[in-house]
């Protein structure tokens, strides 16, 4: 189908295109370990380079795009400083700083600072010890929602920072913006990704 | 603006006046004007121009400078209202500003609001139900409330009225507790939906799960075009897909040449004349310049929406109605109801991995109501019944996989498992001490008393309230479902923005404020349509009887009006 055939293209165009910054990021890596190459809004230079590091572990540059190449680290840093609140705000600001504690008293340094494999070591044990988002039903979370914590609430925040950014929506994911029909129940192998939208 | 005259200060005199613009002022202007009636509609908000004013009906994502999230001052504009879970930036401008319109809560109650033409129309869920014999006798067989003066037979004929106009699809199920409607071709169930419907319907007898039935177009339809599937009806439909007061009412009764639209009048009162016997005009405030000025008809339509219209005619003082326009019974501002809501079951479906969707459909599957419909299906913990709404999708929070890297940024990309949900919507019974009254000490932004609102549900809605979560989690189950979760987000009336009842209809002038014909007991040339005049609240949708119930008056009105009768 004509169709289908112009959504793979539109998917090695995708490849094509994140090739380049992917490679630029990955020489532009070695700078930030001295200073971040943008300016944060909210954050601090070591909260900035926390949350990019850790959404660079979470989601790092493969043959699709990582989180830093559709730059989730800067769209977050712009979120808390012109959507939070200021209880919000130094809520974030204190769990980056307890974040970071631990990690020092770990593994000695600062998450950023930290060797991948102490990184890899910190996230698994995140993982381990953060309660998970209950289901949400219409917008609304359901049942008892335990505190999900700095690490988890994070990651689902970098989430949706990838998934919404247009480099994303439009060529990673299935991209549809008027589908016309209802097609109740596809082969998943013709829509491919999940849909963005 | 080229379709609407809203240079309306010229003109102070016509044949009828209509307060509001939503889902039932609409009908009420289409109607009205379709019969010749010089008429007037006040609208407290802007002009909302079918597609010139949809700003966001295009925007994905990311065309937000914060994908959707709100900043402080924006959220402060809907402090009250962000508790709805419905407030984003797409559709922020089509909700009320809560800080100019503030309300008090007695007791906790959500108080919805669409201040712009259209109303709520351009918000709605857009689920249509007729409601059945079951429902209007229902106060009548147990006692509670007063008797409706009309049964099914007396508006059966205006539901196929509006619903050929309108455009209902659906699937007919020859059920008595749910009429059909006169249908459009039903939306699709996808592979679970189906999948779940069959062992429901298998294992429990007597309960159906059904598409849900909708004022969305599965095919062109009286000049709109059909649903694209975009889901994004609240920033309003390029296409016409569903009905709104803007692409379906409005526009019909502007053809006529009768239709005057006069944007940013904050009606203060109806104005009864106490020599002549009846309602003269009403009296607006311009929203914009302050200005305080009265126009005048022969009949008055106030489809405010129920506790706009109840407020308004509770302003509405004369020395015959010293109380309030109509209020001979004490009656209005009382019985307020609304539906329950979010209390049901979720859970994850196993299989069809290889299965997906395309389109993303503005509609779920409804189970119809199985309780108390008949002697053997009879509760004894609770009266009436709730019905369900729900879906399947394939969604999964990709945070909560205990995984990070490249493995797990792969394994994100692709949709993640299938769930479904099923949640109630159960009928509030109409208590007389569920009421709103008039706070002269906060005023609003124009120096007007605003509304005191005093509901809350009471036991039989926490009785259906326990057995929506019971039934939901056992027939999830049943169903073959893993991790079944039953929930009930325990939350004060309003949620459901099903608000009925402060002017109920009735058979006597001594217990309701308004007669068979939706008419002022003792004020009869003004009319109340809006879900102020539920008697009952049924456990279904009520947009669609708002409709037909206004359908039926405006025609009644100007039958009497040509009789001389009003």
């Amino acid at each position: 189908m004509d169709r289908r055939k112009a959504l793979k293209k539109a998917g090695l165009l995708a490849g094509a295109t994140i090739a380049m910054p992917s490679l630029f990021s990955l020489l532009q890596s070695c700078k930030n370990e001295t200073r971040l190459d943008w300016q944060p809004e909210f954050f601090t230079e070591d909260e900035a380079k926390t949350i990019s590091a850790l959404i660079d572990t979470i989601l790092p540059t493969t043959d699709t795009p990582g989180g830093l190449d559709v730059k989730a680290d800067m769209f977050i840093d712009k979120v808390v400083a012109q959507t939070y609140d200021a209880e919000g705000q130094q809520n974030m600001r204190n769990a980056i700083a307890e974040f970071n504690a631990s990690c020092k008293g770990k593994y000695g340094a600062i998450f950023p600072e930290l060797s991948d494999a102490d990184k890899t070591a910190v996230l698994k044990e995140a993982e381990a010890s953060s309660p998970k988002f209950n289901p949400g039903v219409w917008g609304t979370t359901v049942g008892d929602q335990q505190p999900v914590g700095f690490y988890r609430s994070l990651k689902s925040m970098a989430i949706w920072a990838y998934f919404t950014s247009e480099e994303m929506g439009e060529n990673v994911l299935s991209y549809d913006p008027i589908p016309g029909t209802f097609e109740p129940c596809k082969p998943l192998s013709e829509v491919g990704n999940r849909w963005s939208l | 603006m080229a379709n609407f005259n809203i240079d309306a200060k010229k003109d102070m005199t016509y044949d009828a006046i209509v307060v509001g613009s939503g889902i039932s002022g609409g009908w009420a202007a289409k109607e009205l004007c379709e019969k010749g009636l010089k008429t007037l509609v006040l609208e407290r908000g802007p002009i909302v121009e079918h597609v010139v004013d949809y700003p966001t009906m295009n925007w994905d994502p990311w065309d937000m400078e914060y994908r959707g999230g709100l900043t402080p001052e924006e959220k402060k504009k809907h402090y009250k209202n962000i508790r709805s879970g419905w407030v984003g930036k797409d559709t922020e401008h089509f909700w009320a500003d809560d800080e100019a319109n503030p309300y008090t809560e007695e007791k906790p109650f959500l108080w919805l609001r669409g201040h712009q033409m259209g109303g709520k129309s351009l918000l709605w869920g857009k689920q249509t139900y007729r409601w059945s014999d079951l429902d209007f006798e229902a106060n009548a067989k147990d006692g509670h409330g007063v008797d409706w003066p009309i049964r099914y037979k007396d508006i059966e004929p205006w539901y196929t009225y509006v619903e050929k106009f309108a455009g209902i699809s659906g699937e007919a199920l020859g059920l008595p507790q749910l009429p059909d409607s006169h249908f459009l071709p039903p939306m699709e169930l996808n592979c679970v939906e189906k999948h779940v419907k069959e062992r429901i319907e298998k294992n429990f007898e007597g309960r159906n799960m059904i598409i849900g039935r909708v004022a969305h177009l599965t095919q062109p339809h009286n000049g709109r075009g059909q649903c694209q599937n975009r889901n994004r009806c609240s920033r309003g439909c390029p296409y016409g897909a569903y009905f709104s007061s803007n692409a379906v009412t409005l526009p019909a009764a502007n053809a006529t040449g009768n239709l005057t639209i006069r944007p940013y009048s904050i009606v203060q009162e109806v104005i009864y004349d106490d020599a002549k016997g009846k309602a003269t005009g009403v009296r607006i405030i311009d929203a914009e310049t302050n200005e305080v000025i009265d126009y005048s008809s022969k009949i008055i339509f106030v489809n405010a929406s129920a506790l706009s219209t109840a407020h308004i005619l509770m302003n509405s003082t004369s020395k015959r109605f010293e109380n309030g326009l109509g209020n001979d019974s004490g009656e209005l501002g009382h019985n307020l109801m609304d539906h329950t809501y979010r209390v049901g079951a979720i859970g994850k479906v196993d299989g069809f991995e290889d299965k997906y969707y395309k389109g993303r459909r503005p509609n779920g599957i409804y189970i119809p109501r199985y309780w108390n419909i008949d002697e053997k299906s009879k509760s004894d913990k609770f009266l009436r019944g709730f019905g369900y709404q729900g879906g399947g999708y394939r969604g999964g929070n990709p945070a909560n996989e205990e995984s990070f890297g490249a493995a797990f940024k792969d394994s994100i990309l692709k949709p993640g498992g299938w769930e479904f949900f099923i949640t109630g919507f159960a009928e509030c019974l109409p208590y007389h001490d569920n009421k709103i009254s008039l706070n002269k000490d906060v005023l609003d932004k124009w120096g007007q008393p605003t509304l005191t609102i005093d509901a809350e549900f009471k036991e039989n809605e926490k009785a259906l309230n326990k057995q929506i979560q019971e039934d939901a989690v056992e027939m999830l189950e049943t169903a073959g479902l893993k991790d079944v979760m039953g929930f009930d987000k325990e939350h004060p009336p309003g949620y459901g923005v099903h608000e009925m009842g402060t002017a109920r209809m009735g058979r006597d002038p001594k217990t309701s404020v308004l007669n068979g014909f939706n008419q002022v007991h003792a004020a009869k040339n003004v009319f109340v349509t809006d879900g102020a005049c539920m008697t009952s609240s049924s456990c279904v949708n009520p947009s669609l009887t708002y409709m037909a119930l206004t359908a039926r008056a405006a025609d009644h009105a100007v039958s009497e009006l040509k009789k001389f009768n009003i």
